[in-house]
């Protein structure tokens, strides 16, 4: 299993408050991973490092061997590595179906000379966008709501959009931050169930950031775990579990011994 | 290269640089302060600075009218004229502020930039307006008055008029009485806390809207008395003069650091200094090439490189990007 | 009521023909007439609004521009005059929507680029270009004139480009301001650039500037038609008009809906958003300045040719302001908005305002009282058709206030995901 996203000794500090301290890190193709912690640990900051929105005082960060510091986020998504964002970011007043096509962006061929005279090479491409933008569409279920103002969509919805907008660009690796915020036990499982399909169909190594426990258990294959910056924890979901750093970084010191197997799955 | 002619001038430039770097500063102030409190910049304070000049000169006139110009201390009459002034600028910059701009709070940042760029031209000639209806004349010289043309001698080379004291006494003046009123009264503070964090301040009683309309009044005030001050050193105002000191002085406050005050005094005489070295040297140092008409794109060269490279400033602080 | 006649296409097109062929007649009866010819120009205005075929509305439209106005133009030459300032104000003003409206980016040095494009040919197509290089070699054969279109595209463009590269970084205000400085700047190097070489004859201007060959001279002449140069070159000059206005919305239209229209739009909508979908922003914004730029200065070169005679006054803070007033009134981003709104302002400062002017004179010399006020004693200071700083700085404020979106907002989508 080839190793697709690696990062190795990764600091970031904002003034005096340290973010990321030395973190390493490996995600192999073809996995669901998920990346765990108290809030404030440093999760969405470690996504912004990989996506280049930070760049880290100490440390390197590698995609398929190639290194991503310094390079912009455009740059670093037309690699094939694509986010979503904590808080919805969709382009609101865009319809779905634009969403998914502005995500597809990096993937146009065109010259600004076709656009001018709208040539037949110009005509088949903006057909082929479109199509695919109406097949993500259905790969993440909206494809009935393909002209809808992204705003107007109800919040599960937007939260499937924003992946399906991700997909646009056609990524290797999907890097989604809390995809299931807010979402029910029903939605946050369809939801997963369509995160296993990409992996299996489209080739695609996701990258979780999550608070839904279990989510995390149900679909990763592998779990780290940060708190106040630090990597305190890594391995199979169920190993993870059982990491008494780990419980005591979500809970706290506690007085009494935990059992050592959760009651049930 | 006449160096000797060089250096000659140089006390009478930097004198000259002085007196023209004051009043950017005072201009600069009214930027600065809106600025730190809102993170707008007023378009229209250059037409708030022409308003002060205006009615010096009107108030000017009608005492020439009665007679009474003459007759009153020169020092009395200016003392007048400046209050008259600053008051009406400080007044206008609230009423713009009720009308213009706080509808607009709370919308995107470039839709109250251009609310202020419309009142900045509806005021242009809305003054034209007045004058043209008033006077049947908008180009408006100030009457002179003797005493202020004397012009002394400090030293051989270094001679100085007593309109240009007057701009330099009445700026330090004004500009000390703003840095105690901001630094050590209540009222200061509380229009510091504004600039800060509005939230906060609002939580801890401050009426926001008071404070606002307060720094748009003291704001205005300053430019006021900066386009008497202006009236007064170069006789001669029309709606439309307002336009290029006004980006001057803005391009002061920026090279200062938007939204310090100090900032705003240090960057007003630094451009004053540059400006008139620029004017006085351009032309011997080029050979004629290129003279005191490029004054002005000295000044905008300058806005557009500190914006560039370092748009804090000289003593401002970054401000931070939003992720 | 008018909206419900308009929505029905049979109505609509009796109503549209009727009012066009009434104010038609009316403006040939009455051609001194601002209102009536105002009244020819609303009617023009229904037709947009009008529902009916698009082949009968495209029909209607040329017929109109094309054959109408000319006939009217020849009546009344002012008339011309105004319809040839209208077209290049619109042809500026959907050049600033692109990068204000379509962009985000708040260009207040607009100006500068008509001033690039009016000045390259100024400069070449007089005899300037002697000053500047000896000889006696300028200026250049008319013809050149639709060579400089196109060079004053690149050049504009090229001027977009080195203005943008420094500059987009720089966040809403802070671009406003840089580019007005840069404007400024422009306008200041047109007025001194006449020593040591004299690039732009400073205030005194440039002329005499060539205008464009009559190339179809043979073709009038076979018809009949004496091809007398004061009465061909307006008409000539109106159809040059036309002709790149339709050019410049063919091309705004095709590059709003395109990959580059929506990489826009997201940019204007989330920035950081967009660059994170793969979005490449300063590759982008300059894409879209320098689009812009490039229709300023194909107009600039009509401008010069048309005018004759050039100078810096044209290229002000005031003409960039106005054509952002145009762009705001009609709605920032939307096509049929910044025609309307050049057409709106243009109409405001050259018919109504310049009207109010002549009435007030007229008042002044008939020497009527009102409440025992003889109006012979109204300043002669107070011209309305001066007052266009006025109308910019209402316009700019009341918009923002109550409309900002614009009087015909962005209409969206044109195109649709179809069924799957």
């Amino acid at each position: 299993m080839t190793v697709l996203l690696e990062a190795r000794g990764v600091s970031k500090r904002f003034g005096g408050l340290t973010a990321l301290n030395s973190v390493d890190f490996e995600l192999e193709e073809g996995r669901i991973a998920s990346i765990i912690g108290p809030n404030g640990a440093g999760k969405t900051t470690f996504f912004n490092v990989f996506t280049g929105i930070y760049v880290p005082e100490e440390g390197t960060v590698a995609f398929r061997g190639i290194p991503l510091l310094g390079r912009r986020p455009d740059q670093i998504t037309a690699l094939g590595v694509c986010r979503t964002f904590q808080n919805i970011r969709l382009f609101g007043n865009m319809t779905a179906v634009e969403n998914v096509l502005v995500g597809m962006h990096c993937r146009v061929r065109l010259k600004l000379w076709d656009v001018l005279t709208r040539n037949p090479r110009w005509q088949r491409e903006e057909q082929v966008l479109w199509d695919r933008a109406g097949e993500l569409l259905s790969v993440v279920g909206l494809r009935g709501k393909a002209n809808e103002l992204a705003r107007n969509l109800p919040y599960g919805d937007q939260r499937r959009l924003e992946i399906g907008r991700a997909l646009g660009s056609g990524p290797s690796l999907l890097l989604l931050d809390e995809p299931t915020a807010g979402m029910t036990q029903g939605e946050a499982r369809t939801l997963m169930e369509l995160l296993r399909r990409l992996v299996g169909e489209m080739s695609l190594t996701v990258l979780l950031i999550e608070h839904n426990m279990r989510v995390v258990m149900e679909v990763s294959d592998r779990v780290t775990v940060l708190d106040y910056g630090e990597k305190i924890a890594e391995g199979r979901p169920t190993d993870v579990q059982k990491n008494p750093q780990v419980i005591e970084a979500y809970l706290g010191r506690r007085k009494w011994i935990p059992a050592t197997e959760t009651p049930h799955a | 290269m006449d160096f000797e002619l060089l250096i000659g001038i140089f006390p009478q430039v930097l004198l000259d640089g002085l007196v023209l770097g004051f009043m950017y500063a005072l201009i600069a102030l009214g930027y600065t302060m809106v600025y730190g409190v809102l993170e707008f910049i007023n378009f229209a304070h250059s037409e708030i600075f022409v308003v002060g000049a205006f009615v010096g000169v009107e108030v000017l006139l009608t005492l020439k009218a009665v007679g009474w110009l003459d007759a009153l201390s020169p020092f009395l009459v200016l003392l007048v004229v400046l209050l008259l002034g600053m008051l009406a600028s400080g007044l206008l910059a609230v009423t713009v502020e009720r009308v213009a701009y706080r509808p607009l709070r709370g919308t995107p940042r470039l839709i109250p930039l251009i609310s202020a760029i419309g009142v900045s031209f509806f005021l242009q000639d809305a003054v034209r307006l007045f004058e043209s209806i008033w006077r049947n004349a908008f180009n408006l010289v100030y009457p002179t008055m003797d005493t202020l043309n004397i012009r002394f001698s400090l030293t051989e080379t270094i001679d100085i008029s007593v309109k240009s004291l007057v701009v330099i006494v009445a700026s330090l003046l004004m500009l000390w009485g703003l840095h105690t009123l901001v630094n050590r009264t209540k009222i200061g503070k509380a229009i510091r806390a504004v600039a800060e964090d509005q939230a906060a301040a609002s939580l801890m009683g401050i009426s926001v809207n008071r404070m606002i309309s307060l720094t748009f009044l003291i704001g205005g005030a300053m430019g006021g008395a900066a386009g008497v001050l202006f009236g007064v050193q170069y006789s001669l105002v029309n709606p439309y003069t307002g336009f290029i000191p006004g980006l001057k002085a803005f391009t002061a406050a920026v090279l200062g650091g938007i939204g310090n005050i100090p900032g705003a005094m240090l960057g007003g005489l630094v451009l004053g200094l540059l400006e008139a070295f620029a004017a006085s040297y351009l032309s011997l140092l080029t050979g004629g090439a290129f003279g005191a008409e490029y004054k002005d794109i000295f000044a905008f060269s300058i806005l557009i490189l500190i914006l560039i490279f370092r748009p804090k400033g000289i003593l401002g602080e970054v401000v931070r990007e939003r992720a | 009521m008018i909206r419900r006649i308009l929505d029905h296409p049979v109505w609509a097109t009796v109503l549209v023909g009727a009012l066009l062929a009434v104010t038609f007649y009316g403006v040939s009866r009455f051609p001194r007439s601002i209102v009536v010819f105002m009244l020819f120009q609303c009617s023009i205005l229904l037709l947009y609004f009008a529902r009916m075929p698009g082949w009968l509305k495209g029909l209607l439209t040329v017929g109109t521009l094309a054959v109408l106005m000319p006939v009217l133009g020849s009546i009344n030459g002012y008339y011309l005059e105004i319809a040839i300032q209208i077209g290049i104000f619109v042809a500026l003003a959907l050049g600033l929507n692109i990068v204000v409206g379509l962009a985000g980016l708040l260009d207040l040095g607009y100006v500068a680029f008509f001033a690039v494009g009016a000045y390259s040919w100024a400069i070449f197509g007089s005899p300037q270009a002697n000053l500047i290089f000896g000889g006696s070699f300028f200026p250049l054969p008319q013809g050149w004139f639709f060579i400089f279109l196109l060079v004053a595209v690149a050049a504009t463009a090229i001027t977009g480009l080195l203005l943008g590269l420094p500059v987009l970084r720089l966040h809403g205000d802070y671009l406003a301001i840089v580019t007005l400085g840069f404007g400024e700047v422009i306008r200041v190097l047109a007025n001194n650039l006449d020593k040591p070489i004299n690039f732009t004859n400073g205030p005194k201007g440039i002329t005499p500037i060539s205008r464009p060959p009559i190339f179809f001279e043979p073709v009038l002449r076979a018809l009949g038609i004496d091809p007398n140069p004061n009465v061909v070159y307006p008409l000539y000059l109106y159809f040059l008009v036309l002709v790149i206005v339709g050019v410049t919305v063919l091309v705004n239209r095709r590059v709003e809906n395109s990959h580059i229209g929506r990489a826009w739009e997201a940019i204007r909508e989330d920035q950081t958003a967009a660059i994170a979908m793969g979005v490449p922003m300063v590759r982008m914004k300059l894409l879209a300045f320098a689009c812009g730029a490039s229709f300023a200065g194909a107009v600039g070169v009509l401008f010069s040719a048309k005018q004759v005679f050039i100078n810096p006054e044209s290229f002000t803070f005031m003409e960039s302001i106005g054509v952002l007033a145009m762009v705001i009134l009609g709605g920032m981003g939307s096509i049929p908005g910044a025609i309307l709104g050049a057409t709106v302002v243009t109409v405001l400062n050259l018919q109504v305002l310049k009207g109010l002017s002549l009435w007030l004179n007229e008042l002044r010399n008939a020497g009527i009282e009102i409440l025992g006020y003889n109006l012979a004693n109204l300043p002669t200071q107070l011209e309305p058709a001066k007052y266009e700083r006025m109308v910019f700085g209402l316009i700019l404020v009341l918009m923002m206030i109550f409309r900002p979106q614009g009087i015909l907002p962005a209409r969206r989508r044109q195109r649709e995901l179809g069924e799957g």
